[in-house]
């Protein structure tokens, strides 16, 4: 599984001040309209997915690469909004930003049993114990955001360690999402990195 | 009238099965979003065939199939879901009718969802399954060969 930022040489002081006050605007708003009905479809697919994989064992390949393509988008959105990287996001399921990479491998065979304990009790054995951890991750995550904005506005780079620290909190939601989207077996680890 | 020959399961890619098989499976895109409302399934089946109609001709008949098939169900429920709000927001006094058309609704569900499933599970291991008219119809206009598809023809028999 990769989930992987790479860190600019530089960044855009302009961009970064146009994200800030304007972002919202046109970016969010934007992204937010499609991605809803993005989302959507994605949910249906995931649903249908589980009995596929309740009945065959196997994940729909085209449904994992369309939500595969709809976590890259995600990742790319807020990517940009945590500044880590200087351009538009691109829209839709299939694009890509050259600094932005996610993936997972395609599972030839999942199991059911971990499909149906994740359905009952995935609640309590990877939300809440992993949603409180991402609670205060998250909280941090504000504060380091704070810090790196003011970093990039004065020196025009993004201090490395903060922006390790967002990428791991970034790669902590998504493990947590993709092994409750059903996309894989394995158990998301209580880990940054 | 001429055919394209019907791709055989072995034929087939194990994705396009499951690609074919997904399109039956849009009869559950309301319960999938939490959306109890006829037209989901029907809105949902019509994206799922814009999506897939370009990716084989046996995935290209399922998913027209499916589509075809679930436009009488929803109109079936929606007349259903028209009259039962009508009831509720006028006298509230269930006639006979009603009762007898929701029980023929149910019925026809039922049957759609049969159906439906013994489809996908078909889709599944590459094999063909046509519902009563609307596999012939499907049919007929994803395998049918077009004359412009097959070119201009120029020279001609003497008879």
């Amino acid at each position: 599984m990769t989930f992987e930022i790479k860190r600019q040489e530089s960044n855009s002081r302009g961009e970064l001040l146009l994200r800030t006050f304007f972002g919202f605007f046109y970016i969010g708003i934007p992204h937010a309209f499609l991605m809803f009905f993005a989302s959507l479809w994605g949910s249906i697919l995931t649903f249908i997915s589980f009995w596929t994989i309740l009945f065959t064992g196997r994940y729909p390949e085209s449904y994992f690469e369309y939500n595969l393509g709809l976590m890259r988008w995600s990742a790319r959105v807020n990517a940009s909004f945590f500044n880590m990287i200087d351009g538009y996001p691109a829209f839709g399921t299939s694009s890509s930003h050259p600094d932005v990479l996610v993936d997972i491998p395609y599972p030839e065979n999942l199991s059911r049993g971990t499909l149906l304990l994740k359905f009952f009790l995935g609640i309590f054995y990877v939300l809440l114990p992993h949603g409180i951890c991402l609670f205060f991750l998250a909280l941090a995550s504000n504060l380091v955001l704070f810090i790196s904005w003011w970093a990039v506005l004065f020196t025009g780079k993004f201090p490395a360690s903060l922006h390790e620290f967002l990428l791991g909190y970034l790669r902590w939601n998504f493990r947590v999402n993709a092994y409750m989207s059903y996309m894989t077996d394995k158990y998301p680890p209580f880990s940054l990195s | 009238m001429e055919y394209y020959p019907l791709p055989q399961p072995e034929e087939i890619p194990e994705r396009e099965k499951e690609d074919a098989m997904g399109a039956y499976l849009m009869m559950f895109a309301a319960v999938a979003i939490g959306l109890p409302l006829p037209v989901i399934n029907l809105i949902a089946a019509i994206v799922y065939f814009y999506l897939n109609k370009s990716k084989s001709r046996f995935v290209y008949f399922h998913s027209l199939q499916s589509l075809l098939s679930q436009i009488p169900t929803t109109l079936i429920n929606w007349a259903l879901v028209i009259w039962s709000l009508n009831i509720f927001f006028t006298d509230r006094i269930i006639s006979d009718e009603f009762i007898a058309y929701a029980i023929v609704a149910g019925i026809a569900n039922i049957f759609y969802f049969i159906f439906s499933l013994i489809a996908a599970f078909k889709a599944r291991k590459g094999k063909m399954y046509y519902f009563l008219l609307f596999g012939k119809l499907s049919y007929g206009i994803v395998f049918k060969v077009k004359e412009n598809e097959m070119g201009t023809i120029e020279n001609k028999p003497p008879f």
